[in-house]
């Protein structure tokens, strides 16, 4: 009784290859389904985020570039400044010096004049 | 009310004018005619901050930069007007008489002033001081084919200024620190 229901059993459960007609009519669906407007949006969502990434990025490096060559630049000019202000303190400070010297020797040379005279030489 | 208002002001303001120090920095002429007659003309404008930047690019090693700002610390402003000229007389007393006026006025104190016969350079050092502090320094050296004007802002120490004629290849001045003359005096 139980051979006779495992046989039948079997029997139904067999596996069938489907009819033409079947897998015609499963291909167009499956064909109709890829061209559909719907799964075309689909599969296109990645291209808008893809487009997106290559143009954040070099806009990115763009800035991080201009920013150093800013940097740089402000850096160069105040050195530049710097080294301005250096060459004119050092001037400053020569011009200063020699007018002192000058000066100086008025004061030397008047204070050896008095002591001449102090001496009678 | 506006009165009111104003007089408050004033009543307010009296005390700070009142205790105002006198200014050590002189406004000094454009000298656009000197400048176009002059050989070589020379104009350092330098305020704190221009100083504090020279400050940064002067290196320790070097003896003139270390010289310079060791001179530099206790300073807020240099000023040099100079004008060398191919010929004599290229410039009158005139064209300082604005400068002179200014250190006629009260604070300023005449520290040298010579007159050579000899070179025909005269030169002219005054000193602002404020509770026995120098806070300014004004230099006039008129030569026949030179005219220079220093005008130096700061606690100057003279002590300072030594070191410097040193450094920059002129003898030391034997200055009296802290002995001003006063105005007018002859040294």
């Amino acid at each position: 009784m139980s051979e006779n229901l495992e046989s039948k059993l079997q029997d139904a459960l067999r596996p069938v290859a489907p009819s033409d007609e079947f897998s015609r009519a499963l291909l167009k669906r499956v064909t109709a389904t890829r061209h559909s407007p719907a799964h075309l949006e689909r599969a296109g969502r990645p291209w808008p985020r893809s487009a997106a990434w290559w143009v954040a990025a070099p806009f990115a490096a763009f800035v991080l570039i201009a920013f150093g060559v800013q940097h740089h630049l402000q850096a160069e000019r105040e050195r530049a400044l710097g080294m301005q202000a250096r060459h004119q303190v050092i001037e400053a400070l020569h011009v200063t010096s020699q007018k002192l010297d000058l000066a100086y020797q008025a004061v030397r040379t008047q204070s050896s004049a008095f002591v001449e005279a102090d001496t009678g030489v | 009310m506006r009165i009111c208002r104003s007089l408050m002001l004033a009543v307010l303001l009296l005390p700070a004018l009142a205790c105002a120090e006198p200014n050590p920095q002189l406004v000094l002429p454009d000298f656009a005619a000197l400048s176009k007659k002059a050989a070589q003309s020379t104009t350092i404008s330098l305020d704190s901050s221009m100083l504090a930047l020279a400050g940064r690019f002067l290196e320790a090693d070097d003896p003139q930069d270390a010289a310079a700002q060791e001179v530099i610390k206790g300073i807020s402003g240099i000023y040099v007007r100079s004008f060398a000229f191919d010929t004599d007389s290229a410039y009158s007393q005139s064209d300082i008489e604005a400068v002179r006026r200014q250190l006629s006025a009260p604070g300023w104190s005449r520290l040298v002033e010579t007159r050579s016969r000899k070179t025909h350079a005269d030169v002219d050092i005054y000193v602002m001081i404020v509770n026995k502090q120098a806070i300014g320094l004004a230099l006039i050296a008129s030569e026949p084919r030179a005219l220079t004007i220093v005008n130096i802002i700061g606690s100057i120490d003279l002590e300072k200024l030594h070191k410097l004629e040193g450094q920059f290849g002129v003898p030391k001045l034997d200055l009296e620190t802290g002995k001003a003359a006063p105005r007018g005096s002859q040294p």
